[in-house]
């Protein structure tokens, strides 16, 4: 847990100057505390020991204060949240681009709601590392010094009201371990209700196909069940570690009373001095053993942050990446390749497409086609043999380089919930309206397009439900065909486009891929394709075939 | 918030235990006092046993006051539990007719229901409280010294007045809040969803940074409702200094000036004022937490205030379907055209059509008006001459079975994912769809079988093998009406014609609609019916 803190506190290194600012604020502020109290102690005793100046003296100081007081309370809350939002936002974005670092081929067995989860909730908790946690204890410990040094005179009196201040103040650290697995506990539970909202959601028509609601409903239920159960446990702690932190502030007052009996009546001044004191520090110290399950809950929540974020890249990029190659050329040599250790997809595949060459590859589904398209850009790595563009090995280039060089329209091509145009430029950033239509038409979709009341401006709805299957496929297709890559995969691009579409497509697609290289991924052909060669997958391996 | 009362009893207990909380505070305050003035030689009441009895009622007063907040845990646990639950049900009824993500959905569902905590868990017993605690404060007061008490009772009554000035606006800005929230959770799981396209164009970064202006306006969004919140805490505080600093002086002068004052009562006041502020404190915390569980009520009531879905049960499933389309018209509220214009046709039972046309044609839009996702804007769908309109949508599907374009796959296994269409089914019965559907021929390969997992989305196997699973759900859910959107769309060749086989197998007996582009699929007995943007034609 303490090594899962730090790392979220490294960072949160670029913030350091405003989480620090927020942290003196605090300190000034818990004094100011201290100071009105004392003051006002100061000046009750004074005026019951029958009028000493300093007494009245002192409650002249203290109408600042009331004032001072409760403006730097707000400047504190003010600085410190701004301060920590600001680090969560980072953290966020930080995540974000994690993810899409260590897994570039889509977030895989993980769902999206528990990504979602960690995303929102457990970076949420992270707050509490600071707000609840490392603020107050810089607080309490400014106000256990002030203490210190005002009671400095009796040293006995000192020793036993700080004492059980100092222990409110070290407590969390104690209590924090322990409630380290009730909270890794509820995070997790609160994950799994994401996880059970969002799963029949995501495949809501399926869920309603199959009339699971009563399931998703008694899912939900047991999952709210089971997150209440981790949160009760992380509130009884709370709650009981707050009571502990009230009664040992208390005991601090009972100290300096019991003190102020055994000795008499002449350190009365001090006793009243130390009363309002402990007072001042209920406030400041107090609350402090509740920072124990804030850090659990803190910690729990870093844990499962890095767990995702810590997911191995599938290809790590190279160290020195070597020049692009300007020829497209691609060679594949004696690849061998598995998802799964012990089951090879590809085995001793060899291909070889040359610039501006058009190779059909063709396979029943499931034959390790789709395999190839990840193999080319850098989703994954084969266990053996090469993957040369022109003429340089690929495991030397950066992947960003290789992805514009290819172009994959895959079977997961997905539409965001988004406009047209914005959907469409994400393939080419700043591309004009003119290039956008000219790739629609390609993709045989442009008349369409036009004929809705806002055009490139529709939205397309999460996934591009808000158009049918064969629509959204080919706004995909025209989306790959708009950067000027020198090689093209498509996978199966004519995927829910009807008969007289898929013609249509066929006959555009020699003039779409003009001086591009093309490789097309299908599991039949119908004899319009533009081809120069056909190859079969088989066995893992390609093998020319009689078209 | 009148959706989900709580009971009395969960109110009351927080209630009761927060008053006996002040009375222990009222009695340890009245005790220090009276051990300090015999420190201080004015008398020689207190002594070593007022100190133990100080120390018990602190003990006594800690251990209610965590037993309080407790309770009110478990008060506010059970509300969120029964409007999340409504909630959820709520919006699987709407079904696809709710345009939002799933993002938002899951945002609604556990953010916002989380932001109600609050208003359960605190500010109802809080509310009660910040009356009856300080009432009691200013009644024992009152006895001591008058004059301290009213000025106790004027600048507590101020209290709910700086909350409500600070609080204006506080409502409206925790909803917009909570708005961006529900922004940010859609666009992360949308983005999310499909990160290997992101990856694909190099364009993670560039939407990592959009994510990062997301999530900026999220964080000052929050900081604006804090800054309220926080507006309203410092008034508190300078009320709560204001008075301890005025019966400071007051009782230091009192005594200071005539002396006639009992010392003991004169401290006790002091010592009063924090156990005065407490519940005042804990009611304006728990203002702004109500506030901001208003903000989330506002999304949220429209959809709880919903009537439930009416419509008729099914007593039991028919075993054979007729289908009469009757000048069927569907149309979405924005869209320039209707997705289905005065659509006619009859299918006895028994008999397959076949839609064909091109997309968006309509041919999904006849499959979904038949799933209940969408209702006929006119005209009249008949199933054994009952209107469809009359039954629930959910028993309407009880008569089908259905796959989709977009079939999903849960993240579960194989052998999970097709049990989904029928759970009592047998292990026997889910083999036999399984090899119907041609999944057993790619899943017999697998080290784990059917026990493969897979992730949500289907990942970990491909196009077609998904489809594949799909098609195992509608052969194991053995309906009388069979619904299939381009069943064959990602299958190749060879598995194409198994899978056919098997279609006509599944549609033996039933009343089946096939929407489907394939020159393959047509070779199946049945009519075909050419929906285009021309006239529609029966062309059986």
């Amino acid at each position: 847990m303490w090594t899962d803190l730090a790392r979220v506190l490294r960072l949160w290194a670029p913030r350091r100057a405003a989480l620090a600012g927020a942290m003196l604020v605090a300190m000034v502020s818990a004094l100011s505390g201290v100071a009105l109290l004392a003051l006002a102690g100061q000046g009750v005793a004074a005026g019951l020991a029958a009028g000493g100046i300093f007494g009245l003296a002192a409650l002249v100081w203290v109408r600042p204060l009331v004032l001072l007081r409760p403006l730097l309370r707000w400047g504190e809350r003010m600085t410190s949240h701004a301060a920590a939002f600001h680090a969560l936002a980072d953290t966020r974005v930080w995540f974000f681009r994690r993810l899409a670092e260590r897994m570039p081929g889509g977030i895989g067995m993980r769902g999206s709601g528990d990504l979602l989860g960690r995303v929102i909730g457990d970076v949420d908790a992270l707050d509490r590392l600071y707000l609840g946690g490392v603020l107050p204890a810089g607080a309490g410990l400014a106000v256990l010094l002030a203490i210190v040094a005002l009671l400095a005179g009796e040293p006995w009196l000192m020793l036993l009201v700080c004492l059980p201040l100092a222990f409110a103040l070290v407590l969390p650290l104690l209590l924090a371990p322990a409630a380290a697995r009730a909270a890794q506990r509820a995070a997790e539970r609160r994950g799994g209700l994401r996880a059970a909202v969002v799963d029949p959601l995501a495949g809501l028509e399926d869920t309603l196909a199959a009339n699971a609601e009563a399931r998703a409903m008694d899912r939900l239920d047991g999952a709210d069940r089971a997150l209440m159960r981790g949160q009760r446990s992380l509130a009884k702690r709370s709650a009981w570690a707050g009571a502990a932190g009230g009664l040992l502030a208390q005991l601090a007052i009972l100290a300096a009373l019991g003190w102020g009996l055994a000795g008499g009546t002449e350190a009365a001044g001090m006793v009243v001095l130390a009363l309002f004191l402990s007072v001042a520090a209920a406030e400041a110290l107090g609350l402090m053993p509740r920072a124990g399950a804030a850090l659990a809950s803190a910690g729990a929540g870093a844990r499962r942050l890095f767990e995702a974020a810590d997911t191995p890249a599938p290809v790590a990029e190279p160290s020195h990446p070597a020049a692009m190659p300007s020829s497209s050329e691609l060679v594949l040599k004696d690849i061998r390749f598995g998802w799964r250790p012990g089951a090879p997809v590809l085995d001793r595949l060899d291909l070889t497409l040359g610039e501006g060459e058009r190779v059909a590859i063709l396979g029943p589904s499931g034959a390790g086609k789709s395999t190839l398209s990840a193999l080319l850009t850098k989703l994954a790595a084969p266990e053996a043999g090469t993957i040369r563009l022109g003429g340089t090995d690929i495991a030397g280039l950066p992947a960003a380089d290789i992805r514009s060089r290819i172009v994959v329209l895959s079977q997961q091509a997905r539409l965001f919930d988004d406009t047209i145009a914005a959907n469409l430029r994400l393939a080419a950033p700043g591309a004009p309206d003119a290039a956008l239509w000219r790739a629609l038409a390609k993709a045989g979709i442009a008349d369409h397009v036009r004929g809705l009341p806002e055009g490139l401006e529709t939205r397309c709805g999460e996934g591009g439900t808000r158009f049918s299957g064969g629509e959204a496929r080919r706004i995909a297709l025209a989306r790959a065909l708009l950067p000027p890559a020198g090689i093209l995969i498509l996978d199966e691009p004519t995927t829910g486009l009807d008969a007289a579409a898929e013609r249509a497509f066929l006959a555009t697609l020699a003039t779409a891929c003009e001086g591009r290289s093309l490789l097309l991924v299908t599991h039949r052909l119908t004899g319009a394709e533009p081809l120069d060669r056909v190859l079969r997958l088989a066995g893992g391996r390609l093998l020319a075939a009689t078209a | 918030m009148r959706q989900a009362r709580v009971q009395a009893w969960r109110v009351a207990l927080p209630i009761g235990l927060g008053l006996a909380v002040t009375a222990c505070q009222v009695a340890v305050a009245f005790l220090v006092a009276r051990i300090l003035t015999t420190l201080l030689g004015f008398s020689t009441g207190g002594g070593w046993g007022d100190l133990a009895g100080a120390g018990a009622l602190m003990l006594a007063s800690a251990g209610l006051g965590g037993v309080q907040e407790l309770a009110q845990q478990s008060a506010g646990e059970h509300a969120r539990a029964r409007i999340r639950a409504a909630l959820f049900a709520r919006m699987l009824e709407l079904g696809p007719a709710d345009p939002r993500g799933v993002g938002e959905k899951a945002a609604l569902l556990v953010d916002r229901v989380e932001a109600l905590d609050g208003f359960f868990a605190r500010w109802l017993p809080a509310m009660t409280l910040a009356v009856l605690s300080p009432a009691l404060v200013v009644a024992l007061v009152w006895r001591a010294d008058w004059v301290s008490a009213l000025v106790l009772a004027c600048l507590g009554l101020l209290v709910p007045v700086a909350m409500a000035l600070t609080g204006i606006g506080a409502a409206r800005e925790s909803r917009r809040q909570l708005d961006v929230l529900g922004r940010l959770a859609g666009r992360f799981v949308d983005r999310l969803r499909g990160l290997a396209t992101l990856v694909q164009f190099n364009r993670a970064e560039d939407e990592a940074r959009a994510l990062g202006a997301a999530a900026e306006e999220f964080r000052w969004r929050t900081l604006r409702v804090l800054r309220v919140a926080f507006l309203s805490s410092a008034m508190l505080e300078l009320l709560s200094a204001f008075t301890l600093g005025y019966l400071a002086w007051r009782h230091g002068a009192l005594m200071v000036g005539r002396g006639a004052s009992d010392p003991t009562l004169s401290l006790f006041v002091v010592l009063m004022v924090p156990a005065f502020f407490a519940p005042l404190r804990a009611f304006s915390a728990a203002y702004h937490e109500a506030m901001s569980a208003r903000g989330a009520a506002a999304e949220l009531a429209p959809l709880l205030e919903a009537l439930p879905a009416a419509g008729l049960l099914l007593e039991e499933v028919p075993r054979r379907v007729a289908l009469v389309f009757n000048e069927v018209e569907l149309r979405h509220p924005d869209a320039p055209k209707p997705a289905l214009s005065r659509l006619t046709f009859a299918l006895a039972p028994g008999e397959v059509l076949m839609l064909v046309g091109p997309s968006g044609a309509g041919k999904s839009s006849v499959l979904r008006l038949l799933m209940g996702f969408a209702r006929p804007t006119a005209g009249r769908i008949a199933v054994n001459g009952q209107d469809v309109t009359r039954l629930r949508p959910s028993e309407l599907r009880r008569l089908s079975a259905y796959v989709g374009q977009r079939a999903h796959l849960f993240g579960g296994t194989l052998r999970e994912n097709i049990r989904l269409a029928r759970p009592e089914a047998s292990e026997a019965e889910v083999i036999r769809a399984a090899e119907a559907a041609r999944v057993m021929a790619f899943a017999a390969e697998l080290p784990q079988g059917l026990d493969t997992p897979v992730g949500e989305g289907g990942h970990g196997i491909s196009g077609g093998q998904a489809q594949r699973v799909a098609l195992a759900r509608a052969f194991l859910r053995d309906a009388p009406l069979v619904l299939l959107d381009e069943p064959t769309a990602s299958l190749d060749p060879g598995t194409e014609a198994e899978v056919m086989e098997a279609i006509a197998r599944l549609c033996t007996g039933r009343t089946a609609i096939i929407a489907t582009h394939s020159a393959a699929l047509l070779g199946l007995s049945g009519r075909v019916l050419e929906l285009g943007d021309r006239r529609l034609a029966d062309a059986g």
